[in-house]
């Protein structure tokens, strides 16, 4: 060993150095794993419920299931519309240290449109919003997806771990447009919708992007019973997104069953009459008149519930869907309940009940003269001229020349009042939403109407261009309010049933139904019963019936009751009646046609002929069907809707006094 | 030869013996559960344990004094296999490595033996050196022997080795006697240097300078560099007392924390047994330090002082990044964690070393 006198360490030979040096090390060593200690003790003593946290939050995904849709069923039990399971395909947008941000659109954009047959301009339009929401709710990029979209999801599940396919339930109308306008359609909540304050989805009554809700007739107005309480399914999943298992899961549970008094037979039988409608346009309705419950409501042109729930993000439903809003008959328009038409002679009912009621005839002097009547400068026509008939002949005949005069006999004042005792002019309530009130044909509403052209008038003379526009304009605005003035021409149009008066369809079925049964007037509507179960925030609610709120009665004695079935009879069942069409062998069949003249009559085409009215109830003595059939630029309305009721009234009655045996055989033979 | 001799039995450290076998079992089990589904890990696993722990016995009774005869031969083998990893067609690069190299069905990390060889070589040349303080010609040799299996393993790309040569290094010169005025310039220039370069890894994008930031400036670092940070602090955390229990582990085997059977292999040890089984394991690496360091002062020669010293800097090393990784508390490297870890090479390696460890302690007794 060598060693140099100088150097301090030459005192400690080398071992000795490298011994006490190691001390050093040793030092370090108890240092670094004190560090590392004391780490593990922050993590898992100190912290350990925050990481146990997150690892859950890591490995467990919980996924909504949704609720399958209550059913809705007709009055005998028979299936309207159903759910089916179909597959869609969601976007998971966070998925451990990946997630989907605007910059990656293009991109996944392009892998979804390639693959997955999706619309480009949808997609983005849905991965804009989706941005505005949550990132743990997947995106739902494809509903109703084919075997192969799914297909093709499973087998790329470890490239795009991303994309999954979900089972959902789809709303399903076995009939496709039978009822259509009473069973309404679904569709996922717009945003419009969520955002609206109040609204029926709106967000604050937790209602959310994806949810699938009513958006007409009786799939809106019962959808806080139709729609279930949605499930969820809690998945432990890797790293990947990829589902490993399922740790918990609560079963979702359907809505509730919804029995409408529909009569799935008879609507069959209404629809065929609907189809036979030589414009294409018109509508049928078919109630109870002792409780206003309709056994069959149909309105042409009708539409297929099913693109909507089913195909409405495919490019083919979405393009029968703008042919829907597009085509001008208007498929989604429900004629029954949103149509203002002229009520023609169904009218004059109306007039005979008000007339008898206010003494300006009586059931043993009501001759008035028939035929045609000069009104100043204006001469009205009537089609019969039967003298001086009896107000039963005069419904019987249809004969106009004896309203016009009953009615200004009657003068204004005792008519209005009247109009207002029927309802006409108001919502009935039934149970399907976009109910249109009509218009009575009164004094009050031709000076509104009129005042509101006049209005329009003198306002479009501020914006006139020169001096002598704006002249013409007020002179037009002053001549329109002074001919709002309520002439003899009006009361006697209006009397029978063509003057300033909009009625819908479904009015004058309430309007036929009371006049059946003594005057009382139900109110129309479809919900039998709806079965006890819970609703979509978990509450349990019992079997529900229909709540009658809006029925009220039509003061008719025993002697109008029977002037207005002995003429209503007549017209079906005595020679010269004009609804002689509908009548039936046995089924004492009353009915009233009417024409209501359409304002264009001068257009050539089919749109120029008038609208032809059939309402009717049977049988006689004691009712129990009534029927209102209006049949859109048909002409004549014994001809056009009165063998419409009657094939709708011929297998009621049948079906009645028939074994149902041969019932079922009847229905096979009716419907291919 | 085979035979274990009665000294043999009386002089073997049993206890790091079974430190080492235990702390081996313990890494299988955990490599098992990170995996389940890929029993062909731990099966591998316990292969290259049993051959290791051949090697380890045969070179325990080996005289470690004869290994540094064929040295130069090992250190020149060594920098064989490192240029040949290079190599392109030989070398693979793994996660963005180039240190693997594939022989037919037998593939390895040459940095692993590199380091035991170069580690050797340096002894060799350092425990022929015995003036005292060292001097710049000592210290000039003792690097160039250094540098250049340091240089190969730079080039891998892969830092995390490339730090552990300078562990034995600076070591073997500590206690070969480096002057302290050096060390502590040594050390306050590299705090200097730290302190300087702070702005430039902030602002630094490059994967190394994200990963710093990850563990320091996580606000300022790509979240895909600290997702492998948060994960496996959580799999740690989540651990708990006493652990979600042996196979019941959810970071590892659902993938959250990546290379969790290799480099991540105490994230998964943390979460399946806790606080109990991590300060276990911690405790065992400390006593198998702690008698290193003893059989390091009662070697009987310089030799085997330097040579039980330079390996025992070289665990410290790799233990304390592999653990201060999977905690959160530095960047993370491919480091293994020695015994632990899966992985053929590094169990190899570190079974012969250890072997050549236990042989000086075998021998401590001057006949």
């Amino acid at each position: 060993m060598k060693s140099a006198p100088n150097n301090p360490a030459d005192s400690l030979d080398g071992k000795q150095q490298i011994q006490l040096r190691l001390e050093v090390v040793r030092c370090l060593a108890i240092a670094i794993f004190l560090i590392l200690g004391a780490r593990l003790y922050w993590l898992q003593i100190k912290n350990y419920e925050y990481y146990q946290e997150r690892a859950d939050q890591n490995r467990y995904r919980t996924l909504p299931v949704s609720a399958r849709r209550g059913r809705i069923f007709d009055r005998n039990g028979k299936l309207l519309a159903d759910s089916r399971y179909a597959y869609n395909i969601l976007l998971e947008r966070k998925l451990g240290k990946r997630e989907i941000t605007p910059d990656q659109f293009p991109a996944l954009i392009d892998l979804l449109t390639q693959h997955l047959n999706i619309e480009r301009p949808w997609l983005t339009g849905r991965l804009e919003d989706a941005m505005t929401k949550p990132r743990w709710q997947s995106i739902v990029v494809k509903e109703g997806a084919s075997a192969s979209d799914v297909a093709w999801v499973k087998a790329h599940q470890f490239e795009y771990p991303e994309f999954r396919a979900e089972q959902a339930p789809q709303r399903y109308y076995p009939f496709g447009s039978l009822a259509a306008h009473a069973l309404g359609y679904v569709g996922e909540v717009s945003k419009d919708d969520l955002s609206r304050q109040g609204g029926q989805y709106s967000a604050e009554k937790g209602f959310d992007y994806g949810n699938i809700v009513g958006k007409a007739g009786l799939e809106k107005s019962y959808n806080e019973a139709l729609m279930g309480r949605d499930g969820y399914r809690r998945v432990l999943v890797d790293s990947k997104g990829v589902i490993q298992e399922v740790v918990d899961q609560t079963e979702p549970i359907p809505g509730r069953d919804v029995y409408t008094t529909l009569d799935l037979d008879l609507q069959k039988i209404a629809e065929v009459q609907g189809d036979s409608m030589p414009a294409g346009r018109g509508a049928i309705g078919v109630m109870d008149p002792n409780n206003g419950e309709i056994m069959a409501f149909v309105s042409r042109p009708a539409y297929d519930p099913n693109v909507f729930s089913q195909r409405s993000k495919t490019p083919e439903g979405k393009g029968a869907i703008a042919e829907y809003w597009q085509d001008e008959n208007k498929p989604l328009y429900n004629r029954m309940i949103q149509g203002g038409f002229v009520p023609g002679s169904t009218w004059k009912l109306m007039t005979t009940v008000a007339a008898l009621n206010e003494g300006v005839i009586t059931p043993e002097n009501s001759k008035i003269q028939d035929g045609n009547i000069q009104l100043g400068n204006y001469l009205m026509h009537s089609m019969s001229h039967e003298g001086f008939p009896d107000v039963v002949r005069a419904i019987t005949v249809s004969s106009d020349g004896y309203y016009y005069r009953l009615g200004l006999k009657m003068g204004e004042e005792r008519f209005a009042k009247w109009v207002e005792i029927f309802r006409f002019g108001h919502r009935t309530g039934i149970d399907i939403p976009n109910e249109s009130s009509g218009l009575q044909p009164t004094a009050a509403t031709k000076q509104k109407t009129y005042e509101a052209i006049s209005k329009k008038d003198r306002q479009a003379a501020e914006e006139a261009p020169t001096p002598e526009a704006k002249k013409k304009l007020i002179a037009k605005a002053e001549a329109t309010l002074k001919d709002a003035k309520w002439t003899d021409y009006d009361m006697a149009a209006s009397a029978f049933g063509q003057g300033m008066n909009k009625s819908t369809p479904l009015q004058l079925m309430r309007y036929v139904g009371g006049l059946s049964n003594g005057g009382k007037m139900f109110t129309p509507h479809f919900l039998l019963r709806i079965n006890a179960g819970t609703d979509r925030e978990d509450k349990i609610h019992p079997e529900m019936r229909f709540e009658e709120k809006n029925s009220f009665i039509v003061p008719m004695s025993a002697a109008i009751q029977d002037i207005v079935k002995r003429g209503m009879y007549g017209a079906v069942n005595s020679g010269g009646g004009t609804g002689g069409g509908a009548r039936i062998e046995g089924f004492d069949v009353c009915g009233k046609t009417g024409t209501a003249q359409v304002a264009s009559n001068q257009r050539a085409g089919s749109k120029s002929k008038d609208h032809a009215w059939f309402m009717s109830f049977a049988p006689r003595d004691k009712p129990e069907i009534c029927s209102v059939v209006l049949t859109e630029n048909a002409g004549f309305g014994g001809k056009q809707s009165a063998p419409r009721a009657r094939a709708i009234y011929d297998f009621y009655y049948r079906r009645k006094i028939s074994p149902p045996a041969d019932t079922q055989a009847q229905l096979t033979n009716k419907t291919p | 030869m085979f035979a274990p001799s009665p000294r043999f039995l009386r002089d073997f450290d049993w206890l790091s013996f079974f430190l080492i076998v235990g702390l081996m079992i313990f890494g299988v089990v955990e490599i098992r559960s990170a995996q389940p589904n890929l029993p062909g890990l731990w099966r591998k696993q316990v292969v290259a344990i049993g051959l290791g722990l051949v090697i380890m016995f045969l070179v325990t009774k080996i005289d470690y004094n004869r290994i540094f005869s064929i040295t130069p031969y090992l250190y020149g083998f060594g920098l064989f296999l490192l240029v040949l990893v290079l190599t392109p067609g030989i070398g693979k690069k793994i996660n963005g490595n180039q240190n693997w190299i594939q022989i037919g069905p037998i593939g390895g990390q040459p940095s692993e033996l590199a380091k035991i060889f170069t580690l050797l070589m340096l002894v060799r040349y350092l425990s022929l050196v015995r003036e005292r303080p060292l001097k710049l010609k000592t210290i000039a040799m003792a690097g160039a022997i250094w540098a250049v299996p340091t240089a190969l393993v730079y080039l891998e790309h892969d830092t995390g080795s490339t730090l552990s040569f300078f562990s034995f290094f600076v070591a073997l010169l500590f206690v070969c006697g480096l002057q302290w005025r050096w060390i502590f310039t040594g050390l306050a220039t590299l705090m200097l240097v730290g302190y300087l370069s702070i702005p430039y890894i902030k602002a630094g994008t490059s994967y190394k300078m994200e990963r710093i930031k990850a563990v320091y400036w996580p606000e300022l670092a790509a979240k895909r560099y600290r997702y492998q940070n948060e994960q496996s602090t959580i799999a740690v955390g989540s651990g708990g007392s006493y652990g979600k229990g042996i196979g019941s582990g959810t970071q590892g085997p659902l993938g959250f924390v990546p290379e969790v059977h290799s480099d991540f292999i105490f994230a998964i040890a943390g979460e399946e047994s806790g606080f109990t089984g991590s300060i276990l394991a911690l405790s065992a690496y400390l006593i198998l330090i702690w008698r290193l360091i003893q059989t390091a002062q009662q070697s009987r020669d310089r030799e085997g002082s330097l040579m039980v010293t330079g390996y025992t800097s070289l665990l410290l090393y790799h233990i304390s990044i592999s653990v201060g990784m999977v905690l959160g508390l530095l960047p993370i490297m491919g480091i293994p964690l020695p015994l632990m870890s899966h992985g053929g090479s590094s169990i190899l390696a570190t079974l012969f070393a250890l072997g050549l460890c236990l042989s000086v302690r075998l021998r401590r007794f001057v006949n």
